[in-house]
């Protein structure tokens, strides 16, 4: 069922040519899904891609743009890296959002001030501030961290932090892209599915595309997402979940029969 | 005891510090936010004073902002005396000799703070500059507490450069270390008893606020 901002079209187009170390990349794909999940081993590549999107990281060679597509404001292109033009947009102005795998909480703040970091600003009068209270209040409550604004980043478990820093990237507002480097491992898998649920309703409704990494396959079932699957720097397999993890999908279910 | 001299001191220090802190802080976070020779070696510069006897720095100093330089005879039109044996001419060397104490500290504060924060902010639409304020310097307090304690501690106690090219006017550039020197000299053991134990005093309690601080804890 396309939902309205489903037709609103939005895709990057990424290609990476990267050697550093034991590491040699090479990729190129499009994301035009509402989820995507980049689905690989450990020490496939996977989060360098990330950073490379996100503009931490510069590739030996590559090229990212941005297309939108979403009238009724005119079609924009966005190069964010053009590595035979010499470009690289600096990753504050990308307007991509990043949960890193291992949540880098600013350990001088508490969870609140942690999740309003950035955030479109609290102090303004009248309704823009009513709006933004109830921004903030969503946030929280989707990531379940209402009862943690008071703590301090060290007082919290490793689940709660990734949680938190889950809540500080989408309380920013809008971005062209949210990538999310392993965000759920060590959830309990209850909370994982509850929590993906949520964040699928809530990027569908802000027209965010979400990139996942991961390698639990429950997660990239729960998430309904299409799938790069990645193997020793390259990308093997593409398509719906169904198709391109049967074979995972069937193994799984045998072992947990069993 | 000798309020004249504890109160230049006490000017001379804090007015170095807070030159030291301004010029300090973004020069640190620059060394220390990427690698390189230009890096190195302004580093080592920096380092300089560190190993230099202060007698050579401040006769250098003296001969290089006298008369007989171009850069003195400018000073010299510009105030209408030379920087040598004044107040002025006393935190110009003070700030040079003590500006490894400033840039150690900072730059090893700077790089202990993991590139996770200032990539998380940035990710969030922070530029540099303001994850700098937001970020960086707040992670690095300890480190800009410990550079303003040294820096301050470091000119209070300080004498070869002062007294190469301040003299040892009363008022204007005798500190509590060369009337400590002059106390002695004059065999005025009773003065120079108090003298050194003020001058002892100000060391342990400003140490007292580097040590006795604790640090963020980190996370596990």
């Amino acid at each position: 069922m396309p939902s309205p901002s489903m037709e609103r079209s939005t895709r990057h187009e990424v290609s990476i040519q990267h050697r550093a170390g034991p590491l040699d990349l090479n990729v190129q794909f499009v994301l035009d899904a509402p989820w995507t999940a980049l689905f690989a081993p450990s020490g496939a590549g996977k989060t360098s891609i990330l950073r490379i999107i996100a503009g931490l990281d510069r590739p030996n060679h590559g090229l990212i743009v941005f297309r939108s597509n979403r009238p009724p404001q005119p079609p924009t292109e966005v190069v964010y890296l053009d590595t035979v033009a010499n470009i690289h947009m600096p990753p504050h102005k990308r307007a991509v959002r990043m949960v890193a795998q291992r949540p880098a909480l600013f350990p001088h703040l508490n969870v609140l001030e942690n999740v309003i970091y950035r955030m479109p600003s609290m102090v303004k009068n009248g309704e823009e501030m009513h709006s933004n209270e109830q921004h903030l209040e969503a946030v929280l409550q989707l990531c379940r961290i209402t009862h943690l604004t008071s703590k301090m980043p060290s007082q919290l478990s490793g689940g709660e932090r990734q949680r938190v820093a889950l809540a500080r990237t989408i309380a920013v507002g809008p971005s062209r892209l949210l990538m999310l480097d392993e965000p759920f491992t060590g959830l309990e898998s209850d909370l994982r599915d509850h929590l993906i649920r949520d964040l699928r309703l809530w990027c569908e409704r802000t027209g965010t595309p979400v990139l996942l990494v991961t390698h639990d396959i429950g997660e990239v079932f729960a998430a309904e997402a299409q799938v790069l699957k990645m193997h020793s720097g390259r990308i093997i397999a593409s398509g719906p979940a169904e198709e391109v993890l049967a074979a995972e999908r069937t193994r799984l279910i045998q072992r947990l029969q069993s | 005891m000798d309020s004249q001299a504890l109160w230049l001191t006490l000017r001379l220090a804090a007015t170095t510090t807070m030159i030291l802190l301004i010029v300090a802080i973004p020069l640190a976070w620059w060394i220390s936010s990427g690698r390189g020779v230009v890096r190195a070696i302004v580093q080592g510069i920096f380092a300089l004073p560190l190993v230099l006897p202060p007698t050579v720095i401040g006769f250098y100093l003296l001969v290089g902002l006298g008369p007989l330089t171009i850069p003195g005879r400018v000073i010299l039109n510009l105030l209408g005396h030379p920087l040598a044996f004044s107040f002025a001419g006393l935190v110009v060397g003070s700030v040079l000799y003590s500006v490894p104490f400033a840039i150690m500290p900072l730059v090893a504060g700077f790089q202990a703070i993991g590139p996770e924060y200032v990539e998380a902010a940035s990710l969030l639409g922070a530029s540099p500059v303001r994850s700098f304020f937001d970020i960086t310097l707040p992670l690095a307090r300890p480190a800009v507490l410990s550079a303003t304690v040294l820096v301050f501690l470091h000119t209070v106690g300080e004498f070869g450069v002062v007294l190469m090219l301040g003299g040892n006017i009363p008022g204007t550039t005798q500190t509590l270390s060369i009337a400590l020197f002059d106390q002695v000299e004059d065999g005025n053991y009773a003065a120079a008893n108090n003298t050194a134990l003020l001058l002892m005093a100000i060391a342990v309690i400003g140490l007292g606020l580097v040590y006795g601080r604790r640090p963020w804890r980190p996370i596990a």
